[in-house]
């Protein structure tokens, strides 16, 4: 035994060495080593390190140690918090037993406790409670467990990256200042898997207190590579089941439950595989860690629920089946293997296409390196200040605002919150949520509902099951906010990558059939995208441009097949888009930007490129982008060079006013609204929209404080505006160029989902389109006043430019309503009344009209009581194009409102 | 006859011999009937009614007739409609003469209001026009006149070739009917106009589904063929058979 681990045995309180003495403790692992002295002295810390290193213990000891050592008060001395229940559980396993030895309680609570636990917290607290987020919130209600909550002196929060990227986390680190204004100051821990940027996770803890990074990189102890899995599904499925008999244990992860699933069907035969996702049941997953852990299963197909650091005993080998997207992700994901302290951790991609090869090659060359993604915390996020508030109302009845406001700034996530929080307060105000009174703000009777509602900043929505008649299967399932704003009898939206039609809406299922017809305002859902990064894009780009495959860890086949794209590119003349270059391609479905700038960076240019274009030439246009490609339905007259004129018109600093204009009127913007306005407490989880028009009841939002926290998530979870920026400005310093082409095979690849429709702006432009087709579709009667021998009936639509009589020749011809054609007939007559005498002149009115102004005369006349005086005066204003429709729409507006039509 | 439409209603005036700006279905107080549902918003009553001043000091009419559900609250008046109501039609009274034809959201209005304001549940006739809510059969001497109903609360829905290029935006309906279906002998031809609602926040119909629907009577005797649809500024949209149908319904 080395002299640093005795030292490290020595400064632990005796009862903890001899308890560490019986389990045989004698190696520690490097981050034990590193962090137990340090932490032991009390101060925060971050602590990195890979997975099954035995983090926790190293953030447990020191905090037994004082437990022991210091003299406890009633109530929970230590927090530990996780995000999932099912880590709470494992965590449970794993502390009970040091718990039992060192003879200090310890429990667990969420949402799955009982009420008899729940009551024995109250009676009698344990010394150590490990809980989740939400249920943090939910005991600082409770007057009783508050007084527990004082006792605080270590909190301690495990896979703490999963939290601080989000709004929970947001959310939590007022938690954390509302413990402290019980407890007082206390020791804060945080575990994190790697990330770019730990001195932000570590300010997400910790505000501004000191906090310390100890850090063990999990990148040296990888062995990633990237194989090419074949191109079809069968190969696909071969390759996995190859690697599965090449290992005792092996991890499979997918990118979606789908997938997981076809995977897990295809390899059923093995007898020795099981699924394991989110969507399954708590039982059924259960069971299949149970089953791997006990070698019973060699392959578990998985999704991100594996993950996190659930106990399920040695993994020797994961596979990604597919680009992982991100570097951090596949850092976690293969960290699960070589569950050892020493064991390096073997991981493969098996990829499957040119976009996936390349993807794949670039996160591994960055997790081999050490590059995960950076945590971006939410920053000022005004439906969690509205959370928080309301449950300090309901906490203490009645708070000063000036109180509020400085628990708030020990939080990173809102130390510049502001005059933010002041407008968050008078926006709860007129939501009858809370009062105010002299600096004060005072509960309502509402606020207590509201809160127990919204414990969890997690959009926990009711779900609806998607059933597909034609094929008796379910499809996936949606949220209810989107059900809400867009699922009607009839509607179409999109997914799983598919087109649905809504046939019926039961108590919870939506049925719905395949639709054929692709076009239309289609709402896409798509639950579970990882987004890939801007960085990882970029990568992709700078790969295609200097092809330099040998500094990758790819196979053979992997390198071949994506060189053999390249040179078919070349020989059909095509033009690669790189981190340099955007190619803009014709194709038959629209327009083509091949840009690599990431599913976030795509959505952002794609959206602001659609409002643009839809404003400019007043059509309608659809979008759907990937990673590596945007396409734009367009109608035909617009080519590439029309959206790249646009495309190189942008400004960086206009992007954001372009896209607030873009996403107004979008699915995803109404969608998120909804969801912030339940969470701000306007609108109530389960509220009732029957009856009243959703789109209209959301106008209501417009320049409110829930309508800019909409914009705020939009631009910063859903699109990635500054690296959008980025890339613009890059055009204008030309460090970037356009180019455009044909459709190459590049810009065809790739499965389009997520579509959207940019409708023009206002409702100008609509009823013009229907005017245009109304008068389009309307019967006319040609008939010629010279000869008076001929008369045709047609649509306007077919009527030439300048109409002929084909019998005399002549282009004196009248534009008739159908009901004029017996009174031409009575023309023949020699003698004429006076009414036939007066239609007459009318006709050659109407006949000289055109013989002047052609076609543009046929379609005036046609307008809905247009006669020739009104289509005189709309001739003579020679306005064109949409203007002259409108003149044609004066018109007909005039006439409704003639006695005439009135009678 | 000549109506004039005001889009910033929406609202129509019909002038005779008189002048009279008529509005449907504006639902004062509904916020209360919304807070019960889950949606929690202040009492959008203000500008609601500064709306309809506005429209009414526009219009300069002799008369405002509105086609019923003047308050919201089925079966009783709530709190927020006690409180608001008086205040809502002494305003109106300060601006113009005020008859309510009563909807079946009406109840307990009778006494806010004042004599000869509350028109006959069926229906009544003024300056050659007809009024009524349209929830119940109209009363045959409405027969053989244009009739303005409310209650149906009619939106238009514009399609172009890629999609619904405008969802649910107010409209109205003119349409002949035959009250024959009711059992009632034809006079003269009788047409009914079917006007959108004032209130903002109507999910309202889709005018394509309220002919033949079991919604009203009135509906149920909407003769399709002659039909004929605007939007809220009088913008003539199609005759109701040719409005253009949904591109992605199954034919």
């Amino acid at each position: 035994m080395t002299s640093a681990i005795q030292e490290l045995k020595d400064s632990l309180h005796p009862k903890l060495r001899a308890v560490l003495e019986k389990r045989g403790f004698d190696e520690f692992s490097e981050i034990q080593m590193r962090a137990v002295p340090e932490l032991i002295t009390g101060i925060n810390a971050i602590l990195i390190a890979p997975t099954g290193t035995g983090k926790t213990e190293s953030a447990m000891l020191p905090v037994f140690h004082h437990m022991l050592t210091d003299p406890m008060p009633e109530g929970f001395a230590a927090l530990y918090i996780t995000p999932l229940r099912s880590l709470n559980r494992d965590m449970m396993n794993r502390l009970e037993w040091w718990g039992a030895e060192l003879g200090l309680k310890i429990s667990v609570r969420h949402g799955d406790t009982t009420q008899t636990d729940r009551r024995k917290h109250a009676t009698h607290p344990p010394d150590l409670l490990i809980t989740t987020p939400e249920s943090l919130q939910a005991m600082m209600m409770g007057k009783v467990l508050r007084k527990h909550l004082a006792a605080v002196r270590y909190v301690i929060v495990d896979e703490i990256h999963e939290l601080a990227d989000g709004k929970r986390g947001a959310q939590l680190s007022v938690a954390l200042e509302r413990v402290a204004e019980l407890a007082g100051e206390f020791q804060r821990i945080g575990i994190s898997a790697t990330v770019g940027n730990p001195e932000v996770v570590g300010r997400f803890l910790c505000g501004k207190r000191p906090c310390t990074i100890v850090q063990v990189p999990v990148a040296k102890t990888l062995d990633l590579s990237v194989k090419f899995a074949g191109e079809s599904f069968g190969d696909q499925t071969k390759m996995i089941d190859k690697c599965i008999d090449a290992h005792t244990s092996t991890l499979v992860f997918t990118n979606t439950r789908s997938v997981a699933e076809a995977i897990g069907h295809a390899l059923l035969p093995r007898g020795d595989t099981d699924v394991h996702h989110g969507s399954l049941s708590r039982e059924v997953r259960v069971d299949a860690e149970d089953k791997f852990r006990a070698g019973m299963t060699r392959g578990m197909i998985c999704t991100s629920s594996m993950e996190l650091g659930i106990d399920i005993g040695q993994i020797d080998h994961v596979i990604q089946f597919n680009s992982p997207r991100e570097v951090a992700r596949l850092m976690q994901r293969t960290g699960r293997a070589g569950h050892q302290i020493h064991a390096t951790s073997k991981g493969m991609i098996l990829a499957t296409g040119f976009d996936d090869i390349l993807e794949s090659m670039v996160i591994v060359n960055k997790a081999m390196s050490n590059q995960p993604e950076n945590i971006r915390p939410h920053i000022n996020a005004a439906d969690v200040i509205a959370n928080q508030i309301a449950a300090l109302a309901v906490e203490r009845g009645e708070i000063a605002i000036e109180k509020i406001e400085q628990i708030f700034s020990r939080s990173f996530c809102f130390e510049n919150a502001g005059p933010l929080i002041r407008e968050v307060i008078a926006g709860m105000e007129k939501h009858y949520l809370i009062r105010t009174e002299d600096g004060m703000v005072i509960t309502k009777s509402r606020a207590r509902k509201y809160l127990s509602l919204n414990l969890s900043m997690i959009a926990d929505e009711k779900k609806s099951m998607i059933f597909d008649v034609v094929s008796r299967k379910p499809v996936g399932t949606l949220d209810e906010s989107f059900v809400i704003s867009w699922i009607s009898s009839g509607a179409v939206f999109v997914a799983r990558g598919r087109i649905w039609r809504v046939l019926d809406i039961d108590e919870d299922r939506i049925m719905v059939e395949p639709a054929k017809n692709a076009k239309g305002e289609l709402p896409s859902w798509e639950g579970e995208q990882i987004p890939v990064p801007f960085t990882v894009a970029t990568e992709v780009g700078r790969l295609r441009r200097l092809q330099n495959f040998n500094e990758y860890r790819a196979d053979e086949k992997s390198v071949l097949f994506a060189k053999k794209v390249l040179s078919e590119m070349k020989k059909n003349r095509s033009i690669t888009a790189t981190d340099q270059l955007i190619v803009l391609e014709d194709s038959d479905e629209g327009v083509v930007v091949n840009l690599c700038g990431g599913h976030k960076v795509n959505e952002t240019i794609g959206r602001v490129l659609s409002i643009l274009l839809s404003a400019r030439y007043g059509t309608t246009v659809g979008i759907e982008t990937n990673a590596y490609r945007i396409l734009l339905r367009l109608p035909k007259f617009l080519r590439a060079p029309d959206v790249e004129e646009v495309l190189l018109s942008l400004e960086p600093e206009h992007l954001e006013a372009i896209l607030m204009l873009a996403l107004k009127k979008t699915a995803l913007y109404k969608w998120k609204l909804v969801q912030i306005a339940k969470k701000f407490g306007a609108i109530d989880a389960d509220a009732d929209y029957e009856k009243i028009s959703m789109n209209r009841l959301l106008d209501l939002f417009d320049g409110t404080v829930i309508e800019k926290e909409a914009f705020r998530e939009l631009f910063f979870s859903s699109m990635d505006v500054e690296s959008a920026k980025n890339v613009v400005a890059m055009l204008e310093d030309h460090k970037m160029e356009t180019k455009t082409s044909r459709l190459s095979i590049i810009g065809a690849e790739g499965l389009f989902t997520g579509r959207d429709v940019v409708v023009p702006p206002g409702e100008d432009q609509a009823i013009i389109e229907s005017v245009k087709h109304r008068l389009d579709e309307q019967d006319v009667i040609l008939a010629c006043m010279h000869c008076r021998k001929w008369k045709s009936k047609t649509k306007v639509a077919r009527v030439p430019d300048q109409p002929v009589c084909p019998v005399c020749g002549a282009r004196l011809i009248a534009a008739l309503k159908p009901y004029e054609e017996p009174m031409f007939a009575a023309l023949k007559k020699k003698t004429l009344s006076t009414e036939e005498r007066e239609a007459e002149t009318r006709m050659m009115r109407n006949a000289n009209m055109v013989l002047s102004s052609g076609k543009k005369a046929v379609v005036a006349l046609a307008g809905r009581g247009v006669g020739p005086e009104a289509a005189a005066r709309i001739l003579n204003t020679f306005a064109t194009g949409d203007n002259f429709y409108r003149e044609i729409l004066k018109a007909e507006r005039k006439f409704v409102q003639t006695h005439r039509y009135w009678g | 006859m000549q109506p004039e439409f005001y889009a910033d209603g929406p609202a129509v005036l019909i002038e005779r011999k008189e002048r009279s700006l008529v509005i449907a279905d504006p639902h004062f107080g509904v916020e209360t009937d919304l807070h019960r549902h889950g949606l929690h918003f202040q009492s959008g009553t203000n500008s609601r009614l500064a709306r309809l001043l506005a429209v009414i000091e526009e219009a300069d009419p002799d008369y405002l007739i509105v086609l019923g559900d003047l308050k919201h609250m089925i079966p009783y008046v709530t709190y927020q409609e006690r409180i608001e109501m008086p205040e809502v039609l002494r305003k109106i009274r300060r601006e113009t003469v005020f008859r309510l034809a009563p909807g079946n959201h009406d109840t307990g209005l009778e006494h806010y209001l004042e004599k000869d304001e509350l028109l006959p549940m069926n229906g009544a006739l003024i300056d050659g026009t007809g009024y009524f809510h349209g929830h119940t059969i109209p009363d045959p001497s409405l027969l053989g006149h244009l009739i303005l109903c409310g209650h149906h609360h009619p939106v238009v829905n514009i399609y172009d070739a890629v999609g619904c290029a405008l969802r649910g935006t107010p409209g109205y309906l003119l349409a002949e009917i035959d009250p024959s279906v009711w059992g009632q002998v034809p006079a003269e031809p009788t047409r009914v106009l079917l006007v959108p609602a004032f209130y903002e926040l109507a999910g309202g119909m889709d005018i394509r589904l309220i002919p033949g629907g079991r919604i009203s009577p009135i509906a149920k005797a909407i003769l399709t063929e002659t039909a004929e649809v605007f939007l809220k500024d009088g913008t003539y949209v199609a005759p109701f058979a040719e409005l253009r149908p949904d591109p992605l319904e199954r034919v």
